[in-house]
């Protein structure tokens, strides 16, 4: 499904040039649910921004579902954003005097659905975080768990084919964490690949697959294993 | 259209979210497409054709004989004497032509002689003034011929004004104390500019009140209030002698408009205009080189010299100001954008192409043309009512047709895209990811 080789991203400033990532590969295959962790500013989420082609890159090769997305128009490049990739960003990222109806709707305009075929894929997914009945709500009259789920209620109302979270719980008590996981999990049975960023290593454990990030390169470990005990 | 729609509701949320920049942005924008509108209109109302249905057949005729030795005037005077329109009337080549030149009075009418005599704007013409520019009877009609007569045309307003109704044919007027009849009433009309009197720069004024015979103003010593030039005249002073006096010598204040219907009727016009200014220099009567002039209506203002240069002056200054506007009005649109970078960005990451992006900024440059385009209404007005207290001539001149207003609407659209486009360039192409990690 995602398939990246040798890929560097060098953030260039005018005194200094950060190696954020350095020659990484990687194989994230259907239907994983595959945890990313790493010490602050090891590249975790550039690593994401770059899969999410939000940010480009400088060297080696990016293969989404066996198609590379070097050279692709601005326009491609949205539209697999748009459809085949769900965001989910560690400050929800909801807009603010949106209500969750119109914020789990926005997506699904650019890639030009009816309004019918939007009223039910919207209704759809705030089914499945649990938040049918606050549709109208804003997102300031929720909790944080509460606004983290309608975020990915907005993820997955597109049906893509991978999630990628960006420490969708850091902002988050433990209980919440959870209640947010456990969504996580459930969608990923229902077939979503999901790459996640997380610091806490519970959550790297409940995830069916290990990756570790330090200093801009994986550790090579943790390729492939299935999960190891104490990350 | 419900895209659209769902666009102008966002637009309208990002306004809700920080409006008095909005708010200033569209005052800034406004005030300077306004004072370049109310410029815009004088300039339009003074440039265009007045009278597009026959402005190709009307021409104003200046003759080069006046007397004094000058071997070298190839400039004509701007108005003629009475015994150059006697020569040149009734040339049989003409459809139409009458001489003229304005005046003014006090009227009153004969049943409230106690009253205070109004002032009245008076055009001394002949018979053909109407039908030279189409002026439009709504009662009578003009006179039968070019003699001296006491009977006036009067215009709607005026018979509204001294007998608070229209149909005042047969009516009696007092006119400077001389007791003249109503022998016409005159429809709505006003000619825009009103090139048959740009001398002076009067053509911005409105029409006249009252249309009084030619031969009658001589007879009465009515004279122009505009240009009178006496020419090697040797006059006492004395206004009992007066219409014998401006009748036999060079007092020239008469313009003289003829209609020629085709280029043939110029070409035999002018051939006879020449002979007649020849057959003057062999008999001795001035010395002057060829130099009659016959300007087509379009042609008279830049002729006689007689563009407005307060307006073009005013139009620099507008046309700047509107720069500075427009500038200014970027910067803030700029903030603007840049305070909604956030949204931008977010929502290129949930799959928005930069196109789809420019049909929400499409959408927000409409809803700011719309409230722009009001708001420069507004002050353009406002500009119109101080320019008008300024150059009072301007008065007629203050009131849009449709076309204009559309045209106006046309180029506030352009300019709030203008306004929009750096703004929306900016915000489209900057880097996704800053903006989206908090
Ligand atoms: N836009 C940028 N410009 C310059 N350097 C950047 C930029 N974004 C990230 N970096 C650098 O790249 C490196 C990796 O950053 P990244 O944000 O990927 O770390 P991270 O693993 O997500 O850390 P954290 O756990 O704190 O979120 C860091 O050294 C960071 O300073
Ligand atoms: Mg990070």
């Amino acid at each position: 499904m995602i398939q990246i080789n040798n890929l560097s991203k060098i953030f260039r400033t005018d005194l200094i040039e950060t190696h954020a990532l350095r020659q990484i590969n990687l194989q994230v295959n259907e239907g994983e649910f595959a945890a990313l962790t790493g010490p602050s500013g090891s590249g975790k989420s550039t690593l994401l921004n770059v899969l999410g082609t939000l940010e480009s890159f400088d060297q080696g090769d990016y293969l989404l579902d066996g198609r590379s997305v070097k050279g692709l128009s601005d326009r491609e490049l949205s539209a697999l954003r748009n459809e085949k990739i769900g965001f989910i960003f560690q400050g929800f990222n909801l807009i603010k005097d949106f209500s969750l109806y119109d914020n789990i709707e926005l997506p699904l305009r650019y890639r030009g659905f009816s309004s019918a075929e939007r009223k039910r894929r919207v209704e759809q997914s705030l089914e499945t975080v649990g938040l049918a009945a606050r549709r109208d709500y804003h997102p300031s009259q929720l909790s944080g768990g509460q606004q983290q789920r309608v975020a990915i209620a907005r993820a997955i109302a597109g049906e893509p084919r991978i999630l990628l979270a960006d420490e969708p719980t850091g902002n988050l008590d433990s209980l919440m964490a959870r209640q947010v996981m456990e969504l996580l999990e459930k969608i990923n049975q229902q077939g979503c690949t999901i790459l996640m960023v997380t610091h806490d290593p519970d959550q790297a454990r409940r995830a069916n697959r290990h990756i570790q990030i330090v200093d801009g390169q994986l550790n090579d470990s943790s390729m492939y294993e299935p999960l190891a005990a104490g990350a | 259209m419900e895209a659209l729609v769902h666009n102008l509701k966002l637009s309208w949320h990002s306004i809700k979210r920080a409006p008095l920049p909005y708010a200033l942005t569209l005052l800034i924008l406004s005030l300077g497409l306004g004072t370049f509108f109310s410029n815009a209109t004088l300039y339009y109302w003074m440039n265009r054709d007045p009278i597009p249905e026959k402005s190709q057949t009307l021409f104003m005729v200046r003759m080069n004989s006046v007397p004094g030795d000058c071997t070298d005037c190839f400039e004509p005077p701007r108005v003629m004497s009475y015994m150059d329109m006697q020569k040149m009337s009734g040339s049989g080549i003409t459809s139409a032509e009458a001489a003229m030149y304005s005046s003014n009075a006090y009227a009153k009418t004969v049943e409230n002689q106690q009253a205070t005599p109004s002032q009245v704007e008076l055009r001394v013409t002949q018979r053909d003034f109407f039908k030279l520019f189409n002026v439009p009877f709504l009662h009578g009609e003009t006179w039968p011929d070019n003699n001296a007569r006491m009977e006036v045309v009067i215009s709607k307003n005026t018979a509204t004004k001294f007998f608070s109704r229209t149909d005042v044919v047969g009516q009696d007027m007092l006119i400077d104390d001389q007791l003249y009849k109503v022998i016409g009433v005159l429809d709505e009309w006003s000619m825009l500019p009103r090139l048959y009197d740009v001398n002076g720069s009067r053509s911005a004024e409105p029409t006249e009140d009252i249309y009084l015979p030619l031969e009658t103003a001589y007879d009465l010593a009515i004279q122009s209030n505009t240009q009178n030039s006496f020419f090697d005249v040797d006059w006492d002073g004395d206004m009992a002698t007066y219409p014998q006096m401006a009748r036999t010598n060079f007092v020239n204040q008469l313009q003289f408009w003829v209609q020629l219907d085709s280029p043939e009727k110029v070409q035999q016009y002018q051939q006879y205009l020449k002979n007649l200014v020849q057959d003057e220099k062999a008999a001795g009567r001035h010395t002057r080189p060829e130099g009659n002039k016959l300007d087509n209506i379009l042609n008279v203002q830049k002729a006689l010299r007689a563009t407005n240069d307060q307006l073009d002056a005013f139009a620099l200054v507008a046309s700047l100001f509107l720069l500075v506007c427009v500038v200014n009005a970027s910067h803030l649109s700029l903030n603007r954008y840049m305070a909604n970078q956030y949204e931008f960005s977010l929502r290129r990451a949930l799959g928005a192409s930069r196109w789809q992006l420019q049909s929400q900024i499409m959408a927000d440059v409409l809803l700011s043309s719309v409230l722009a385009f009001v708001a420069a209404l507004v002050f353009a007005q406002l500009g119109l009512w101080t320019i008008n207290s300024l150059l009072p001539g301007t008065r007629a001149l203050a009131s849009w047709d449709w076309q204009m207003l559309s045209v106006m609407a046309l180029f506030v659209v352009l300019i709030s895209y203008l306004v929009t486009l750096y703004p929306a360039l900016k915000t489209s192409f900057s880097p996704l990811n800053q903006q989206l990690k908090q």
